[in-house]
């Protein structure tokens, strides 16, 4: 089954075409990865795919349901939740306070304003829930300006989690992370439940030849290639275009 | 760190109760027509700081107000109706004004949002300058107070009258205290934080920004109500944007998001006001020297100064707990 969906998909930015004509279907319950040098519109395509840019021309189709003109707010209702490049979190609130927001919106329960949203037990027991999925339990009470760069890039992922979304978008989870915070991240993803459809915007190669199903390389705004890991790997085009000298190996993902 | 910083803030809440129900019981007749326009002013207040919970900073406030002063004026006076009835009728249309009113308005942020509030309440206010049935620029006395003599309480004692309006004022605070914690009004801070990961979430911005703006109008129109029958007069003054930029002042200066700070200020303003009047000739002058210093040296008003200095203290005693955080790649 078809999970998402985009066909011809088009969208530029003056003269520059970010996203070139891009087809593709994303199968249900595997896992994505989007490689692919800086400036390859890999962020401009997760924008629409999550609706934060309409497309200038293509169709986008969640479960077969066309779903191009429908905004941010409207996907996320329907299953499509994403995560940011960049910290996007609610600053003055505690990791606890961030989660069960998330999963209050999800609910639709943000409309009860005559009692206290602690008290609200479902929400609470889904932020602990979700908290000690992705390792943050033990800072549930702490406010996110003062949380690490690493636990809050973990949040941001978890926000998206508590969506409960069919198809899961994250770009660069461990960008700017350091090497125990990547290993963290990198275990985050691979527990992620195989029910869910992840699609992941990622330098690193290792966590992407680990945990991805499928492959897709995007160069100036069209897909250079697609395949199994092991297709990539043996691409020549991805060798000449992405990866520079066939000598260059895997390891050398291009810096954010 | 939130549950203790919601603790202080009603910890400030009960002081200001404690202490304006103690200068009430001693004050003379005069300062109780002080004490209820201070308890008035506070109510205005608490109105523009839960629309400022998720953002928006009015501008045009007084306009809200204004419609309140107007249907109440205008059913009690004109058309003869029953001030209680009149009061029902006022808040119901503060809140559909500011509705329709926000149907336009909360599309826009910052700026764009003052100068919208602004030019929405110099309407009304240039249409009561010359409106002849309100009695145009001279204004329209015989404004009648609300008829509470059924509960034995008699509103035309000054007393009493001081004694209700900050007993409702409490009602209010209590009653949007509860409204900040839930589920609503904690998406409303979110929105303040950052509207576009709400709306990523799956929350309607849009939505929540105008119920706030509705709720926030039906306050201001209350507050507006109460204030024609204290003074048993209405005139367009009240509507012109000196009581949008008074009110603002109340809150900036008590503390914005912080609830119990619109009313500390509007105690301040209200009270600075009256000692500086009596003093010089131009005390206006003097007042905005003092705000400018306070806005200066406490840009989070003195409730937002006050959370901020225990936070700080509390971070120190957790050690070096807290990580330094890197720049995002």
């Amino acid at each position: 089954m078809i999970a998402l969906e985009t066909r011809l998909l088009h969208r530029s930015f003056g003269s520059l075409a970010a996203t070139q004509d891009v087809s593709l279907a994303f199968e249900a319950g595997l896992r994505y990865a989007i490689i692919g040098p800086n400036g390859a519109g890999k962020t401009t395509y997760f924008n629409l795919l999550a609706g934060n840019l309409r497309p200038d021309s293509g169709t986008i189709l969640f479960a077969g349901r066309d779903v191009t003109r429908l905004d941010v707010t409207s996907r996320a209702k329907i299953g499509i939740a994403r995560s940011f490049q960049r910290n996007n979190l609610f600053s003055d609130f505690t990791v606890r306070d961030n989660l069960m927001l998330a999963c209050a919106l999800r609910a639709g329960t943000t409309r009860v304003f005559w009692r206290p949203m602690r008290q609200t037990t479902s929400a609470n027991a889904e932020a602990d829930e979700i908290a000690a999925r992705v390792g943050l339990a033990d800072v549930l009470g702490t406010t996110v300006r003062q949380l690490s760069y690493g636990s809050q890039r973990q949040l941001e992922v978890a926000l998206a989690l508590a969506c409960q979304p069919q198809v899961l978008l994250l770009d660069e989870p461990t960008s700017g992370m350091s090497p125990e915070e990547t290993a963290r991240m990198h275990e985050l993803i691979s527990a992620i439940p195989r029910s869910l459809t992840v699609i992941v915007i990622e330098h690193d190669m290792d966590i992407v030849l680990d945990i991805a199903d499928r492959i897709i390389v995007l160069d100036y705004g069209r897909v250079l290639e697609q395949g199994t890991p092991a297709e990539i790997r043996a691409s020549t085009v991805v060798r000449q275009r992405y990866l520079g000298e066939p000598a260059a190996g895997f390891s050398g993902g291009a810096a954010p | 760190m939130m549950a203790s910083r919601t603790f202080i803030r009603r910890s400030i809440g009960v002081v200001l109760i404690v202490v304006a129900l103690i200068a009430q019981a001693m004050a003379s007749f005069f300062a109780q027509e002080l004490i209820a326009d201070a308890a008035i002013l506070a109510i205005f207040a608490l109105s523009l700081d839960l629309l400022a919970t998720c953002g928006l900073i009015s501008f045009g406030h007084a306009g809200l107000l204004g419609v309140g002063c107007y249907v109440f004026a205008g059913v009690t006076v004109l058309m003869g109706g029953s001030p209680n009835l009149a009061f029902l009728a006022a808040i119901v249309a503060g809140a559909c004004v500011a509705f329709m009113v926000g149907l336009f308005a909360v599309r826009t942020t910052g700026a764009f949002f003052i100068m919208v509030t602004l030019a929405a309440a110099e309407m009304l206010f240039s249409w009561g300058y010359r409106s002849p049935t309100f009695g145009g620029a001279n204004g329209m006395g015989g404004v009648p107070r609300l008829d509470l003599t059924p509960i034995a309480i008699d509103l035309n004692d000054p007393r009493v009258f001081a004694l209700t309006m900050i007993v409702l004022c409490i009602a209010i605070w209590l009653l949007l205290e509860l409204v900040v914690s839930s589920p609503f009004g904690r998406t409303l801070a979110a929105i303040r934080q950052n509207p576009s990961r709400v709306a990523a979430l799956g929350g309607r911005v849009f939505l929540y920004r105008l119920a706030a703006f509705t709720a926030s109008g039906a306050i201001a129109a209350l507050a507006g109500a109460l204030k024609v029958q204290h003074i048993n007069f209405i005139s367009p003054d009240l509507v012109s944007w000196f009581v949008s930029g008074d009110v603002l002042i109340a809150v900036v200066i008590g503390g914005v998001g912080t609830l119990v700070g619109g009313p500390l200020g509007a105690a301040l303003l209200v009270l600075l006001k009256e000692l500086l009047s009596s003093t010089f000739g131009h005390w206006y002058l003097f007042l905005g020297i003092i705000f400018a210093c306070v806005a200066l040296l406490m840009p989070k008003g003195i409730v937002g100064s006050l959370l901020d200095l225990s936070g700080r203290r509390k971070v120190r005693a957790a050690g070096s707990h807290v990580e330094p955080s890197e720049g995002a790649a």
